[in-house]
Parts: structure tokens; C-alpha cells; sequence
């Protein structure tokens, strides 16, 4: 009888210390969408990308909280004002987490759009010498995110958003961008994700799109 | 029972968030700077903060007993301690270290130039070298507005600090090229074969280099070729010479590229008027095929294969009848390289690689017909250790398999040669702020039975956060040339002895470097022969022994700006070289025609957005030459005057059929400069006929188109 308690209690402990520990990733990661949410400025990102790297730290088998530090990482580089070669040294910090997610969830549509959005933001660093590598490169990223999932609104954002950003004689411009972000705009208004799964971007698309006009 | 339940109560506590310990503190940089946005965390915990603009950080752990606090943040050494959280608050003062990045780590930049767009010290990005006005795509041109080099007249190749062509080495992958140029004809230099879009990266080296390279007196360049395609595409391109077509087939792990040009130069030499008198204006013919192929993120095969023919006939001036030699050349060459790359995990690289290639030249002068013929099988092998950080230890050996024929009408003459060579050689860095290169190259010639050794060293040191002070020596050796390893076998290694001093600034935005250099040969092969040489010819010489020397001494310098001129970009190389040799039938030590003492390049880069167009301009100086006059009773004291020249292009890029495209337009020599490149005498000396460029000005007209790619590609 007393093994039997014992068993039962040693059980209860065992399941309450799980339970706590998926708590405490639910929790901290909705902590950390809320953050993401409420942040606008370098500073704020580079603060939440801290933060998820503590959990990507220690979750090492979860790719969202690798996917989101990559994801805060790139928007302290964009938004700050940091020298090149800073901004330069986040992108690739921001890739190592994309990278890190790729592993952990391969073929995934969202981190490929991630890792083309990132590769677009390093060549804008040094854009003379790294335009002509790099976008192409950009380029096969979110085409291939588009294949395995066409229907993901953040892959016509992204792909919409770097052609705005390309000069028309690059093959860019604000006409052909409008194309690709009203596409954009449709997938977002049908978007299903779950839990943390990413979900951004439908503002960013408006706002784009605006300045298309 | 109740034991149990207390140990369990224990236990449980030991989860709950009852016993909070504050831990805050300060994060500062040795000499008291506070870094904002360190992020803090308590290894295998999420919790921890990010520190503030004033370096200061705070947060609360459920957390007990002993744990490492991890501190890390970019351009700064990760660190961490060990802290003791009982409930007590800790307030801690943690110092960072400043950590060494790419940009400014100290690396060996004596005698090299990295051009290339992955490198951030690179001095010039592959696209640079494809749109350097007057280049017109040569790599080699490109490279010769580099410090170091000397403008290359009438001969083919890329001369050195004072180096004959053949004293400078391609290296495709790694992989040794043996001739990287068409046919050498009289008076006129050829292109180099290889199209500089087939490159990401190109190192180019004027002393001191690696013990991995051999064969090589003065100079290597390192070729590397991309990797993967990106995407499926095609290329067109139509110019005034010819056309060319591509076609890149991307697959899951691998991709294919075909393509081909065929250029005819006579519609364009109708049109512009030429100071050669051309039979058969030149008729290129190339085709290539590339495969790489990435089975594992680590590893990576790659397959290179290229057929070339090129067809020429041309009256060249005979000065002893007063008349014309009438020259016809062919000259096909087949090239194929394979090298296979891969990380056995984070310490060990493996490479290997093996290339074939074969050249056939063939012609007439006049009525007497000759041939060369070339091969070189190579096959090579590099492990490399990689210790620490930053540090390695590599070894390698390599095998050739060399020849040549010449004949001249029946007659024929030929050699093969087994060379072995083996290499090792450790870069170790000091500390953060020195870094040492040591090695060395042993050498075996079947054809000249002797061995070599060769010492190789390098030390760079750091003098600041993005300066630094870097020196190198090296002993070089090098088999002499065909030519004269056809007629003797009785020639051994010839040498070079290089001391090089380099001081380097280097930011993003500007490059600025100083080059003092010393080099002593020994050994250059000396012969009889009657006048002056002409390299085109098959020539027999007499009494070939290695008895030269000879020496060159001179400052280079670089400077680069990319960052003051919005969209714009400018580079300035000048190059002083004092250099005299005693090779070939010299009679005394004598500056060759092929080093000027001074050189000078600008190269002026601009996109303008207006037009949607790129305009490249480059200035290029060379202080006279010397040639042979044969009146003159000192050998080589005759100059002729500086050359000077200033080109341009633009690229204006536009969209044709949907289809990114770009339009091009080269010119080159526009005010028109009356350059003499030297002069040739009869063998009495009676009259000089000058030498002059194939053009007074060349101009050059091009779309290119490519489908399937709706981005920015070449």
C-alpha cells in the first residue's frame, strides 16, 4: 500500500514538473508574442530577440523560438541605425537562428521566407557588390517557400516588399511590387495559424501597398 | 511515510517560485564603456535581461543554488560566471571583451589582394572586375589596374613586379592552369580564356603566397568558382564581335550550365580601323559546361569543362625584307577541372582535385609550318586541421604530369616531365592580435632530376583596431619555360627569393594599403641566340644554362573609397618598380621592356539613376619602356614614351521583352593617345619600325538578355 502512494505521489511529481515545464514554454512564449506585438523601435527588438534567445537556449528542440529570435534580430537590424558592419554582424546573427530553425523544422515554408527576408536585408547593406549574388539568392529562398506552400501570405509580402525595394532597371519597382502585395493581401485575409506559429505581416502588406499608389 | 512526504515537499519547492533572488548589476568594456543590449541569461533557464543604454540589467530567479550566468552581445566574446543564488540579491559588476570579427581580425595581407563578394576585405567584387572600363570582361585586363602589376603590351599575361608573364600561375580551384591564354602572336596579346562570371572570388597574389602554390616565381592567381546556380535561367548575348548563349538548369542539390560564345572579330575590325593588317580577322569558338553538385551542407563537387578554338590569320611587319611574314594560327585548347570539397565534421577539411588539359597550336609562317603542343594532368590532395578558433595546420601533395612539342615543318622536338610535390604549412594566431604563417614545399622533377625546397613565411600583427602591419618571405622556384626545357635537358629550377613589408587600413567604406617588396632571382635560364627574341616564333637557342639573375625592388600602393561619394566608387593603384635581370641573351643586367618604373591606374565607378546606367572610367599611366635597339651599343637604354590611357563604359540597364537586360558600350583610348608600345629593328639596325596597339581605339557594342530570371544577374 505505502509503495502504492509512494508510486502515485512520485507520479503526480513527475507529470506537475512536465506540466510546469510546457507551462513555462507556453508562457514564455506568449510573453513573447505579446513583446513582439507591442515593439517598434531597435532597441525593443533587439530586447525580445534577447529574450527568445534565452528560450531558444534552452528549448533546443523548438524552432519557433529560434525562428522568432531570427525574426526580432532582423527587425533591431532594420529599424536601427547602426554602422554596416553591425548591422552586417545582426543579419548574420539573425541568419545563424534561421538556420538553426531549418534544422529543426526542415522544408518549412515560413523560415524559408525568413531566411530570403534576411538574405534581402545583407545585400541592402553593401548593396554595389552584393546585389548581384544575393538577389537571386533572396529570390530562390521565397520561391521555394511558395512551393511547398503557396498559399503563405508572408512569402508574397516578403517577395512583394524586397521587389518594392529593387530599382526598376534591377528588375523591381512599385508596379510590379502592387502585383505581388495585393496577391498578398488575398492570402492574408484566408491565413490560418496556429498557437505561435507565425502570423505577421498583414499591416506591413497595407502599408506597402499604400505607398504603391 | 512521513519522511517521504517531507522529502517530497522538499522536492517540490525546489520547483515553485517561492525563494526569489534579484540579480542585477552592470556589464562594462574593459576600460569602463557600457554596452546597452547584452542579453543576460541563466544557463538552461529562460530567465534573464538584456542590459539598458547604461549597461545596467535586473531580473528575478526561482532558481537556487549554483549556476552559470551567460553574457553575450554582438562584436563582444560570450562569457560567463558562476553565481550562487540563495535569495540574497546579487548585484555583480561583469567586464566584456571586445571580440575579433571578420573585418578587423588580423590576417596575413602581405603580397595578397582578395577580390571577391563574400570576403569583406575584398578589394574588388567579381562584378568590379567584369565592368572595368577598358577591360572589357578580361580578368587579367581587370587585374591590371591592381598595385603590383605592369601594363601588359603586345605580350600575353600578367607581369609582376618585375616578372616575365611566365613567372605569374592561374590557379583554377586550386587546381594549376597551363595556359590561360590563346595563341601569343606577333605584336598582339590574346584574352585570357576563362569569362570572369564564371567566378565569385579571385585572390591575387604578387609574393609571399602559400606553400600550397608552386611553380610559380612571381605571381599566383587564384581563381574560385561559384557555387550552386541559384535558379533555372537563360542567358543571351549579342556584341559587335559575336554572340554567345547560356543555359542554367537548377536542381533540388545540384546544378547544370551549358554555354557557349562564338565571336568574329572582322565585322567590327571593317568598321574601326586597325593599325594590323589582318587576313582573317580572330574567330573564337568556346563552349563549357559547369556542374556543381552540394550532396551535404558540408561538401561540395564541382565540374568544369571548356573546349576553345580560335582561328587567326595577319601579315605581320618583317623588318629584315622590308615586307610581311604571313602568320596563320589555330589553337584549340580542352580544359576540365574537378575538385571535391568536404568538412569530416568542425575540424577536419578534406579537398582533392584533379584537372586535364591539352592545347594544340598550330600554323604556318609563311611557307614553313609549326606546331605546340601542350598537356598537363594534375592531381591534388589537402587535408586540413583546424585548431581552435582560428588556427590550422594543412598538408598536401600533388602530382603532374607535364609536357610539350614544338615542331617547324618535320622537324619535332618534345619532353615530359613527373613532378611531385608535397606542402604543409600552419597559420596560428599568437593572440587576437598576431598571427603567424609557416611552411614550406618540397618539390621533384623527373625531367630535371633534382628536388627543391622552400621555406614560406608570413607574420601579420595588428596595430590597431582596423590597421595593420604584415611581412612575408618565401623562396619560390619554377621550371623554366617550355621553350627551353624542349631544347635542353641539362636546365634546372629557376628561382626567386621574395621579402615583402605591407602596411593595411581597412574599414568598410575605404581600403588603403602600402606594399614595400624585395625580390632576388637566381637561376633564370640564359642562352645564345642572335637579336632579340620574339615569343611568338619557334626559335632555337644555343648553350641554354641556368645562369640569370637579377633582382626587383619597389613600393606599391592602393587606395579605395566607396563611402564618400553617394553611389559612386573610386580606386587609385600606383607602382613604383626599380627592377634589372640578366636572362634569356642578355649581355648584361638590364630592365626588360616588359617593367615600367612607374604605374599608375584610376578607376572611377558611378551608377546614375536617371538614366538607370553604370559609367566606369579608368585612367591608366606607364612610364616609357625600354626596348632593343641594336644601334645602340648599351643594351636596353632605349625608352619609349609613357602610355597613357582613358576608357570608359557605360551599362544602361533596361527591360527587353519583359526580360532584364543590360546594353553596353565600351571605348577605350578616347582622347587618342599615340601610344608606342616599342619598336623592332632589322637585324642591321637600318631602320625602327614602331610597334603599335591593335587599335588606335577600340570600341565595343553589347545586349545582354536573360530569361527566367526577372533580377539583377550579371
Amino acid at each position: 500500500m505505502k509503495t502504492l502512494k509512494l508510486c502515485i505521489v512520485l507520479l503526480i511529481i513527475t507529470f506537475s514538473v512536465k506540466a510546469q515545464n510546457s507551462d513555462k514554454y507556453t508562457a514564455a512564449m506568449q510573453k513573447g508574442m505579446a513583446l513582439i506585438d507591442s515593439a517598434s523601435t531597435s532597441e525593443q527588438f533587439a530586447a525580445v530577440a534577447n529574450f527568445f534567445e534565452r528560450i531558444a537556449a534552452s528549448e533546443t528542440k523548438q524552432w519557433l523560438p529560434q525562428y522568432y529570435a531570427g525574426f526580432c534580430n532582423l527587425h533591431a537590424a532594420i529599424l536601427g541605425k547602426q554602422d554596416s558592419d553591425t548591422k552586417d554582424a545582426l543579419y548574420d546573427k539573425a541568419m545563424s537562428y534561421a538556420e538553426k530553425a531549418d534544422a529543426l523544422k526542415p522544408a518549412n515554408s515560413e523560415v524559408l521566407v525568413l531566411e530570403g527576408y534576411i538574405t534581402f536585408m545583407k545585400m541592402s547593406v553593401f548593396s554595389q557588390q552584393r546585389a548581384m549574388t544575393m538577389i537571386p539568392k533572396a529570390n530562390a529562398l521565397l520561391e521555394k517557400a511558395l512551393a511547398i506552400d503557396p498559399e503563405n501570405p508572408r512569402a508574397y509580402l516578403v517577395k512583394g516588399q524586397n521587389t518594392f525595394y529593387t530599382p526598376e532597371a534591377f528588375g523591381g519597382g512599385k508596379a510590379k511590387a502592387k502585383d505581388i502585395l495585393t496577391t498578398a493581401a488575398d492570402k492574408y485575409k484566408n491565413q490560418k495559424a496556429s498557437g505561435f506559429e507565425p502570423a505577421w505581416g498583414a499591416r506591413r502588406c497595407q502599408a506597402l501597398l499604400q505607398q504603391c499608389n | 511515510m512521513k519522511k517521504y512526504i517531507y522529502l517530497i515537499v522538499l522536492i517540490i519547492s525546489s520547483f515553485s517560485p517561492f525563494a526569489q533572488t534579484r540579480v542585477s548589476g552592470v556589464i562594462k568594456t574593459s576600460n569602463g564603456k557600457t554596452i546597452p543590449g547584452v542579453n543576460i541569461t541563466l544557463v538552461n533557464t529562460y530567465d534573464g535581461a538584456s542590459t539598458d543604454t547604461a549597461g545596467r540589467f535586473a531580473f528575478t530567479t526561482a532558481e537556487t543554488g549554483t549556476h552559470m550566468l551567460h553574457y553575450v552581445t554582438i562584436g563582444f566574446k560570450p562569457d560567463s560566471i558562476a553565481i550562487i543564488l540563495d535569495g540574497k540579491p546579487l548585484n555583480l559588476s561583469l567586464i566584456i571583451k571586445e571580440a575579433v570579427s571578420e573585418l578587423n581580425a588580423v590576417t596575413i595581407t602581405a603580397g595578397t589582394i582578395e577580390t571577391g563578394d563574400a570576403k569583406k576585405g575584398a578589394v574588388l567584387s567579381s562584378i568590379d572586375i567584369a565592368t572595368t572600363a577598358g577591360a572589357v570582361a578580361d580578368i587579367v585586363a581587370a587585374l591590371q589596374t591592381l598595385p603590383g602589376t605592369s601594363q601588359a603590351f603586345s605580350e600575353n599575361g600578367l607581369f609582376v613586379r618585375g616578372g616575365s608573364a611566365a613567372e605569374t600561375r592561374t590557379y583554377f580551384d586550386g587546381m594549376l592552369v597551363k595556359s590561360p591564354f590563346s595563341s601569343q602572336l606577333p605584336d598582339i596579346s590574346s584574352r585570357s580564356r576563362f569569362s570572369p562570371f564564371l567566378f565569385k572570388g579571385t585572390t591575387f597574389s604578387s609574393g609571399g603566397y602559400s606553400a600550397q602554390y608552386g611553380q610559380a616565381l612571381s605571381s599566383a592567381l587564384l581563381l574560385e568558382t561559384k557555387d550552386l546556380a541559384e535558379k533555372t535561367s537563360t542567358e543571351f548575348s549579342v556584341l559587335t564581335v559575336g554572340f554567345g548563349a547560356a543555359h542554367t538548369e537548377r536542381f533540388e542539390n545540384s546544378s547544370l550550365t551549358v554555354g557557349g560564345v562564338y565571336y568574329n572579330l572582322s565585322p567590327s575590325y571593317s568598321v574601326f580601323k586597325q593599325n594590323i593588317n589582318w587576313d582573317k580577322a580572330p574567330i573564337e569558338k568556346t563552349g563549357n559546361i559547369q556542374y556543381k553538385w552540394k550532396p551535404t551542407k558540408s561538401s561540395m563537387l564541382k565540374v568544369f569543362s571548356q573546349y576553345s578554338n580560335n582561328d587567326v590569320s595577319l601579315f605581320a611587319d618583317n623588318p629584315d625584307s622590308a615586307g610581311f611574314i604571313h602568320v596563320i594560327d589555330h589553337n584549340k585548347n580542352n580544359y576540365t577541372n574537378l575538385t571535391y570539397q568536404d568538412y569530416l565534421n568542425a575540424d577536419w577539411r578534406i579537398q582533392a582535385g584533379a584537372s586535364y588539359s591539352n592545347t594544340h597550336e598550330s600554323g604556318r609562317l609563311d611557307s614553313n609550318n609549326f606546331r605546340k603542343n601542350d598537356h598537363l594532368l594534375q592531381g591534388r590532395f589537402t587535408l586540413t586541421r583546424y585548431l581552435g578558433q582560428r588556427s590550422l595546420l594543412r598538408a598536401g601533395a600533388e602530382a603532374y604530369q607535364n609536357g610539350a612539342l614544338e615542331g617547324w615543318n618535320d622537324q619535332s622536338r618534345s619532353f615530359n616531365d613527373n613532378l611531385q610535390a608535397a606542402f604543409t604549412e600552419g597559420e596560428i594566431f599568437l593572440s587576437d592580435n598576431i598571427v603567424m604563417r609557416l611552411g614550406g614545399r618540397a618539390e621533384h622533377s623527373s625531367y630535371l632530376g633534382d628536388w627543391n625546397l622552400a621555406p614560406r613565411t608570413s607574420l601579420a600583427v595588428k596595430t590597431g583596431t582596423h590597421s595593420q602591419v604584415s611581412m612575408a618571405y618565401g623562396i619560390f622556384y619554377q621550371n623554366p619555360d617550355d621553350t627551353y626545357l624542349l631544347q635542353s635537358h641539362q636546365l634546372g629550377y629557376e628561382k626567386a627569393t621574395h621579402y615583402l613589408l605591407n602596411y593595411q587600413y581597412l574599414t568598410s567604406g575605404l581600403t588603403f594599403r602600402v606594399e614595400a617588396f624585395y625580390k632576388q632571382y637566381a637561376d633564370l635560364t640564359k642562352y645564345d641566340y642572335d637579336g632579340f627574341p620574339k615569343t611568338y616564333a619557334v626559335n632555337n637557342y644555343s648553350n641554354l644554362f641556368n645562369g640569370g639573375d637579377g633582382y626587383a625592388k619597389g613600393i606599391d600602393v592602393f587606395w579605395r573609397d566607396k563611402q564618400s561619394i553617394p553611389g559612386g566608387d573610386y580606386y587609385i593603384s600606383y607602382s613604383y618598380l626599380d627592377t634589372k635581370r640578366d636572362f634569356r641573351n642578355y649581355p648584361i643586367q638590364a630592365t626588360p621592356p616588359f617593367a615600367a618604373k612607374h604605374t599608375l591606374n584610376v578607376v572611377y565607378k558611378q551608377y546614375i539613376p536617371a538614366i538607370k546606367s553604370e559609367l566606369s572610367t579608368a585612367y591608366a599611366f606607364s612610364s616609357g619602356r625600354t626596348y632593343y635597339n641594336p644601334n645602340n651599343p648599351d643594351f636596353l637604354s632605349d625608352k619609349t614614351k609613357a602610355y597613357n590611357n582613358l576608357s570608359m563604359n557605360l551599362s544602361y540597364l533596361t527591360r527587353l521583352f519583359k526580360q532584364f537586360a543590360v546594353v553596353y558600350v565600351s571605348v577605350n583610348n578616347i582622347p587618342g593617345f599615340n601610344n608606342v608600345y616599342g619598336y623592332n629593328y632589322p637585324s642591321n639596325g637600318s631602320i625602327r619600325e614602331p610597334i603599335y596597339p591593335a587599335a588606335k581605339r577600340n570600341y565595343l557594342f553589347g545586349l545582354l538578355v536573360t530569361i527566367g530570371d526577372n533580377t539583377f544577374n550579371h
